[in-house]
């Protein structure tokens, strides 16, 4: 009867991440938001949009608009190959938005022990899109702020 | 007793009532005198008030009472309707209308008690109580009680026409000295086998009594070749209420009256006997004096009965069906298309394996299938828009009055059908412009006087369908928009250099008013407030997936003209090729479709034209308005899609047809930015790849 309660307290403080691989930092996405993950597929160019989304898919009969993070985040484009994926995430109120990331690497278990509050640096525009850093044995994960990345510039 | 679940239907059949009451007022405020208006008022607030005590809404049944009193009165000629009564009416009216909200939000009335509504009321009823006081008739409650009894209660038997053959009868039965009873028998409305039911209410009477009259004769009874009731005599030894009971026990049935009838029946064959004349005063004028009892009521009092049951509408056949349901049902009708031009477009590509010509011949049978699917589907959906404009002469009405202005509104098209989605959300864009004409938009009496017009202005409401648009023009033969003013205003606002301003063309000025805040200054009362809510009325129109423009002539009147798409969810459509791209062009606005050698591409004001039969055409080129890379070599001749909105006519230059499909609409979402307005949706091919709808009208 303790464990139990014991191993009910542990879920209750974890929070769940998918670590994901962009250029060669890892991030993290909070599960709450992941609807699904899919592999890469032609992407509709939408003409006039912002600049970083890559355009629409079809999911499964949906028009799912696609994201890129390397270009919000200034980075350089993405370059797709086989281990790219999108990643649908599910938005209170707006629907679902796909991301591109490198690399689904695995599901982390994060205790609130193991995230550390970002180091702000206003200057430095990618580290607004981050709210956490979360320690996974000797990894750094940076973990999305998904309401400021959903944000437009 | 729980009522939940009948909310919606008393939501529903409030609003019908009120429209019904409102559309009346209107009709007796031109003719007071007119009695079947005067009926139908009563009615309307008898059934309100019957409906929303059963739902337990005390406040709302009071006021409607109230109403129902003093249309009583009217009725019996004791009050008479003068502007005030009208308009203390439509307070009721809006004071209900505030109830019915108040439910809709919350399954409560709310707790204004609208007293002082009720106390003017009351008010009329005085008036009235003191003149039939001096007339020595009945009070004014008894009728009222009378008529909540329902027309449902009514002793019918006692009002027939009988035939001579009946009256023997009955004669014989009367003479012979037996107990003769008269019953009439209401059937349930919805009842569908009425003359089964009434064959079995016949067995049970039988059981006590033996019948010896049918109203109407039994072959007709079992003909079916009656309305919702019956009526029959017969004698019997047995109680009454025996009789009664077993009557009653038939299901179906609404009510069963009867009582004892007397030989005075036969005398006057519109007479009525002692007890029952009481009740059946409902439709008696007041001089019908109640204390006399025994003495018949005048013939007119028992005529007026039946006629009324034979106005009745036959119910109609339909079936009030939850929105959300018709939305799952054309969402699947979607999916099924979606599935059906993946099966086209398979059977296209795979030639060889799929060249079996039943198999093709079974393809084309779906596509008709699905064709027709969608349409009846669509048409399920479609609903007239009078269910929003027919509010609007109240409202026009209330204006003039406000305003102090005469104004007339001549509405036309009201039978225009559009989705229930887009008529839903039209209302309050329309009253806007309508408010614009009747505000901003007619001028006042001295100045029509002036100008030579009519001194009541004239707004029009003109509805009807052009293609796969439905327009509606809101139009007043007012003072029109004085761009001069607008323009000055614009420059002022910084939105315009005064040299850019000169070369503005009319309708490049009009469209500021379209702007946020961009509000003419008070100042200029010609036009102040042309600009409030304008931008609001463009945008909720916009969203619908219309367009609305503005013709004005100043001095003459303007013109508000708004488009709205047919329907919302599927589209024909001629898919194009753009580059590597696809796109989609919604067939209701492609003139035609031209090959045109690069030579006869012209130029004016350099800008691309072509000369069509003697129209010069601008043409766009959409690789360039879409960031799209040109061909590498310029071809000899351009394929080019002429497209036009109202009179105006476009041609746009594509790489490749692909043919016309029927698409489904859907949205991009939330996320991407899509100000420019050229992309209206995507909408996924048969081979599940994404193609961007084009919405034309942007490119005008």
């Amino acid at each position: 009867m303790a464990a139990f309660i014991e191993s009910n307290d542990v879920t209750e403080e974890k929070k769940q991440f998918i670590a994901v691989k962009l250029s060669s930092e890892i991030y993290g996405i909070d599960i709450g938001y992941v609807d699904t993950i899919v592999r890469m597929q032609k992407i509709t160019r939408v003409p006039k949009a912002q600049s970083y989304f890559k355009g629409v898919i079809n999911l499964r009969g949906e028009i799912v608009p696609v994201m890129s993070i390397r270009l919000k985040m200034g980075f350089e484009d993405d370059v797709f190959t086989n281990s790219s994926r999108i990643i649908i995430l599910k938005i209170e109120d707006q629907g679902k938005l796909g991301v591109i990331v490198d690399e689904v690497k695995e599901v982390v278990n994060l205790g609130s022990d193991e995230i550390d509050k970002p180091s702000h640096d206003a200057k430095e525009n990618k580290h607004s899109f981050i709210n956490g850093i979360g320690k996974n044995g000797d990894d750094l994960i940076s973990l999305f702020d998904i309401n400021a990345m959903t944000e437009e510039n | 007793m729980d009522v939940s679940q009948y909310l919606e239907i008393f939501i529903d059949e409030t609003s019908e009532h009120i429209q019904s009451l409102s559309d009346n007022i209107m009709a007796l405020e031109n003719e007071p005198d007119n009695k079947d208006v005067v009926n139908e008022i009563f009615r309307a607030a008898h059934s309100l008030k019957g409906m929303a005590g059963t739902m337990g809404f005390k406040r709302m049944q009071h006021m409607t009472h109230d109403m129902e009193n003093v249309f009583q009165e009217v009725r019996n000629d004791t009050i008479k309707v003068d502007s005030d009564m009208i308009d203390l009416l439509f307070q009721c009216l809006d004071a209900i209308e505030g109830y019915l909200a108040i439910i809709k939000e919350t399954s409560d009335e709310g707790t204004n008690d609208n007293e002082a509504i009720i106390q003017k009321l009351n008010g009329f009823l005085k008036s009235a109580e003191d003149a039939t006081a001096a007339k020595e008739a009945a009070p004014v409650e008894e009728p009222a009680v009378a008529e909540s009894d329902s027309e449902v209660g009514e002793k019918k038997f006692l009002s027939l026409d009988l035939e001579e053959k009946d009256k023997k009868k009955l004669r014989e039965a009367f003479d012979g000295g037996q107990k003769v009873y008269g019953m009439t028998v209401y059937i349930r409305k919805d009842c569908l086998l009425k003359a089964a039911r009434a064959f079995l209410v016949f067995k049970a009477v039988e059981e006590f009594a033996e019948i010896i009259v049918y109203v109407p004769s039994s072959q007709d009874i079992e003909d079916e070749k009656f309305e919702n009731d019956f009526s029959i005599f017969f004698t019997t030894e047995e109680d009454l209420d025996k009789v009664v009971t077993a009557a009653k026990n038939v299901s179906e049935i609404e009510d069963v009256t009867a009582d004892a009838v007397s030989e005075s029946l036969l005398v006057d064959k519109t007479a009525e006997t002692s007890a029952p004349a009481a009740t059946v005063v409902e439709e008696a004028p007041v001089t019908a004096p109640a204390a006399a009892p025994a003495k018949p009521a005048p013939s007119s009092s028992a005529q007026a009965a039946p006629k009324k049951q034979a106005g009745k509408p036959v119910t109609s056949r339909t079936v009030r069906v939850d929105i959300e349901k018709l939305d799952a049902l054309m969402n699947q009708v979607s999916e099924l298309i979606i599935a059906k031009n993946s099966l086209v477009s398979l059977s296209a590509n795979n030639g060889a394996g799929m060249q079996n010509q039943s198999y093709q011949e079974q393809i084309e049978y779906l596509e008709r299938i699905t064709t027709g699917l969608h349409e009846s589907v669509m048409k399920v959906r479609m609903v007239p828009i009078e269910s929003v404009v027919n509010k609007f002469p109240r409202m026009i009405r209330d204006l003039s009055r406000n305003l102090n202005k005469k104004m007339d509104l001549i509405m036309t098209g009201e039978e225009t059908e559009l989705d229930r989605t887009v008529v839903d959300q039209i209302g309050d864009p329309l009253q806007h412009l309508l408010r614009n004409s009747a505000d901003h938009g007619l001028e006042s009496a001295e100045l029509r006087k002036e100008r030579g017009k009519p001194e009541t202005g004239t707004i029009t409401l003109k509805a009807f369908q052009e293609g796969n648009n439905v327009i509606i023009e809101v139009g007043d033969d007012g003072n029109g928009i004085d761009t001069e003013a607008v323009k000055t205003k614009a420059i002022e606002r910084g939105l315009v250099t005064p040299e850019q301003a000169e070369n503005l063309s009319q309708k490049e000025i009009i469209d500021f008013l379209f702007m946020p805040s961009f509000s003419m200054a008070k100042k200029i009362t010609d036009i102040s407030g042309r600009g409030v809510g304008l931008d609001v009325v463009k945008s909720n129109i916009e969203a619908l997936g219309g367009d609305v423009e503005v013709k004005s002539v100043y001095g003459e009147g303007s013109t508000f003209t708004v488009r709205l798409p047919l329907t919302l969810a599927i589209i024909q459509a001629l898919m194009v090729i753009i580059g590597d791209e696809k796109y989609a062009i919604s067939l209701g606005s492609i003139v035609s479709i031209e090959d045109i050698p690069i030579t006869d591409i012209k130029y004016v004001e350099a800008k691309e034209v072509i000369n069509m039969r003697g129209t010069v055409i601008p043409i766009i080129r959409l690789n360039q308005l879409l960031d799209i890379d040109p061909p590498e070599e310029e071809q000899e001749s351009l394929t080019i899609v002429i497209i036009s909105k109202g009179e105006k006519q476009v041609g746009l230059v594509v790489d490749d047809l692909m043919g016309q499909q029927e698409i489904v609409i859907k949205s991009l979402g939330s996320f991407i930015d899509n100000s420019t307005k050229i992309i209206s949706g995507a909408t996924i091919l048969g081979d599940g790849e994404v193609a961007l709808i084009l919405d034309v009208n942007t490119l005008m």
